[in-house]
């Protein structure tokens, strides 16, 4: 049986494949990536896709827990001045209430209360980088203004929307409440309540006073109700951010899983294939140049 | 008498050493000749036919009648060259259909979340991620304007990857003219070797170097495209896989190429008949099979799904109203006809976007609709990102296939070449060995010759 006397083909088939497997393994552990192309591992390749839109969300809805935490935080604190001021003003119509102040007394008690009125106004309208935050979504202009065709002697100018911010795959958070449920509810009008106080306290009627005073106190249960929609929307949040956190580690260990490769494992897979390919360089160093010729003594 | 028999003796011996002469240089020749071809590509070893002459019978006496050379003949396997070439073709077809699909991989890499890349996985993340952002701050500029923005990296992933395709497809039409004339060009050349052979074999000799010639032609013409070889008393004919002529005998048949109506070039043959959609294997099989299958079907996946989410954004866009208070217009504008190449941002002015759901500029309530676009349900069944995963596993697959079966042939080529090169290769050893056989016969014939020239000799001073 006659063998292939060309060896050369063969050798250098042999020897490109070994050097392909040296530059896969190399650039394996270059880019600590075993894929780089669709064609390594199509199926790997397409769940990508889901996992690069996915991570990407999730690092914008961490983005978003922390904008409308603060955001939150900020409402909630108005309110918690706002509870504060009424408490005040709640105590303020009791001491107006108890018929021995003198009238000149009750003048004064009304300004600190008209003084309480104006702070709480200011908190209606506090602002968190340039939106209003009470003013439903109508939140470029400031919710409340002086009117003198109100009873209150202030008008709502905002409306009665909410708005949601997406924190997660379906899941997105309330953020607001609309300063007419907060502050002028038709059951429990907080600024309707203290101007009725300072007429009340002006008016001098211990009646009037008594029953302006209890308005109050129903308006600061009501605030204080509603300041619990805030500080549930932050515990939400809260809880929110770990879940997110989590979510993030688990698709990082997902793209590892995917496309990574393993350190250890890339290292003995480069020095087998560099082991590879010096075998077969010296293999055919050796085999090639060897002929017939090399022991043949040339004749005399 | 005694004399005449020795006389004749010495003139029959005088004739065998030169014969012998003759024969041993003969076979040095084509010693040497099989040397010098040893690294010539197709040249097939060449073994001198030596025969002993018939022997001549006086009375009881039984003589020799010396040596002589019939023929060189060329040492060949035509089963083996017949399956390297069908193989030749397939593993031709698959190189082409894998180096395209590595070209256009490219416009499809695997997405790593840290890539900040130009592709559509990449934009499809940052335009999402740009409305979350717009959802937790509708009335911010900046994320209003990273939504246009990235709204137009969206749109230019899309013309990216539709004019990758669309390059290597015309590449891979280009690549059907040329590889035609280069077939046109192999036909003629076979043709006129068939015709040199056919003379050959009608003479009764060896086809030598011209059939080294035509099956190294042939072989070439296997990398051009899928054929099929019978054999006729004209000699070989050559046709296509699906039998379209290109050689029959000393006559070739050029095929030509036309502008078909579809704008790509369409193979006709010799008499006019469109043979493209027929023709496989090759170089030009392959490029035909990615030009007017692969190709076409990635860019339709890509169209359907820029149109599908398209009308699906701007349907979102109308559902709420844009900073002036005006119902959204359509954010995405794309062409009736490739939608993938031609999609296009609309609206420029940040304000335009419809973030609103109850038409006052603070409200967000549209962005759930408008993120919805994206991870909603296309006509398809599927989300645009599924959508687009297909896609990638898709043209990952057809990649990874192609170049598994090139390296798959290109095992079998090896091992058949192995055998090939068994049968027809020239090894360096053998000629060596044969180059001391034949010297040493030489020496000895003519040590015959100068023997009976000394015999002579002594009978001419016997004589005198």
């Amino acid at each position: 049986m006659r063998v292939n006397p060309n060896m050369v083909p063969d050798i250098l088939a042999d020897m490109q494949q070994s050097q392909s497997a040296v530059n896969t393994a190399l650039q394996q552990v270059a880019t600590g990536k075993s894929v780089t192309v669709p064609s390594d591992n199509p199926a790997a390749s397409a769940e990508m896709v889901q996992n690069t839109i996915e991570t990407a969300n999730v690092d914008q809805y961490t983005k978003n827990v922390t904008g409308v935490l603060s955001m939150v935080q900020t409402a909630d604190s108005a309110l918690g001045s706002v509870v504060t001021s009424l408490t005040k003003a709640v105590s303020l119509g009791t001491e107006g209430a108890n018929g021995t102040t003198s009238a000149s007394d009750l003048q004064s008690i009304a300004e600190e209360v008209q003084g309480i009125l104006e702070s709480v106004v200011s908190q209606a309208n506090t602002s968190y980088q340039g939106s209003y935050l009470f003013g439903g979504t109508e939140n470029s202009s400031a919710p409340y203004t002086a009117s003198s065709s109100s009873s209150s002697g202030y008008t709502y100018n905002g409306n009665d929307n909410v708005n949601s911010v997406a924190v997660g795959d379906d899941m997105s958070i309330q953020v607001n409440l609309p300063g007419s449920q907060i502050f002028s509810s038709s059951g429990s009008d907080v600024l309707g309540s203290l101007s009725s106080l300072v007429s009340a306290l002006q008016s001098g009627s211990t009646t009037d006073i008594e029953s302006a005073t209890a308005a109050v106190s129903t308006a600061l249960n009501f605030v204080s109700q509603q300041q619990v929609f805030y500080s549930n929307t932050e515990s939400q949040l809260d809880s929110q951010e770990t879940n997110l956190q989590q979510e993030t580690v688990n698709l990082t260990s997902q793209q590892n899983s995917l496309v990574g490769v393993d350190e250890a494992q890339a290292a003995t897979e480069l020095s087998q294939a560099e082991t590879a390919n010096s075998a077969a360089e010296a293999a055919a160093a050796k085999v090639l140049p060897n002929t017939l010729l090399n022991y043949l003594v040339p004749s005399q | 008498m005694p004399d005449l028999i020795a006389m004749g003796g010495l003139n029959t011996s005088l004739l065998i050493g030169l014969e012998a002469l003759n024969v041993s240089q003969s076979a040095l020749d084509a010693t040497s000749n099989n040397i010098a071809n040893s690294d010539t590509a197709g040249y097939t070893r060449e073994v001198p036919q030596i025969t002993e002459n018939p022997e001549t019978v006086s009375g009881n006496t039984v003589t020799g009648g010396g040596v002589s050379l019939n023929d060189l003949e060329s040492v060949r396997d035509e089963l083996l060259n017949l399956q390297i070439q069908q193989q030749t073709s397939a593993q031709s077809s698959a190189d082409t259909e894998s180096s395209a699909l590595d070209q256009i991989q490219t416009y499809f890499p695997t997405s790593s979340s840290s890539s900040s890349g130009n592709d559509i996985a990449s934009a499809l993340s940052n335009f999402s991620s740009s409305l979350t952002q717009l959802s937790a701050s509708p009335s911010s500029t900046t994320a209003q304007e990273g939504v246009i923005s990235s709204g137009q990296d969206l749109a230019k992933a899309f013309n990216t990857a539709a004019n990758g395709l669309t390059t290597v497809q015309s590449g891979m039409n280009t690549k059907v003219t040329q590889t035609v004339a280069q077939i046109n060009s192999l036909t003629q050349q076979i043709a006129k070797l068939n015709g040199q052979l056919s003379q050959l074999t009608a003479a009764g000799q060896d086809g030598g170097t011209v059939e080294d010639q035509l099956d190294e032609d042939v072989q070439q013409l296997s990398k051009l495209t899928g054929i099929s070889i019978t054999q006729s008393s004209d000699g070989e004919v050559i046709t296509t896989g699906n039998g379209t002529a290109l050689v029959m005998g000393n006559k070739s048949y050029s095929l030509q190429t036309t502008t078909g109506s579809d704008g790509t070039q369409h193979v006709l043959d010799s008499n006019g008949n469109d043979i493209t959609s027929t023709l496989q294997g090759g170089q030009l099989g392959g490029a035909i099979q990615i030009r007017d299958q692969v190709i076409p079907g990635y860019l339709t996946s890509l169209n359907t799904l820029a149109s599908d989410f398209a009308s699906a954004f701007n349907a979102a866009q109308a559902e709420g109203y844009d900073s002036n208070g005006n119902v959204g217009e359509d954010f995405f504008s794309v062409p009736s006809s490739g939608a993938a190449v031609g999609i296009t941002v609309s609206i420029t002015d940040p304000s335009e976007i419809a973030i609103s759901s109850d038409g006052s500029a603070g409200s967000n309530g549209n962005v759930a609709n408008l993120s919805a676009a994206l991870t909603n349900e296309l006509s398809s069944g599927e989300t645009p990102s599924q959508t687009y995963s297909d896609l990638v596993y898709q043209v990952g697959d057809d990649a990874s296939n192609a170049s598994t079966q090139s390296t798959a042939i290109g095992q079998n080529i090896t091992r058949l070449t192995d055998q090939q090169s068994a049968v027809s290769g020239v090894s360096i050893d053998e000629e060596t060995t044969n180059l001391i056989r034949y010297q040493t016969a030489y020496e000895a014939a003519a040590r015959i010759v100068s023997t009976i020239q000394q015999l002579g000799q002594v009978t001419i001073n016997m004589v005198s």
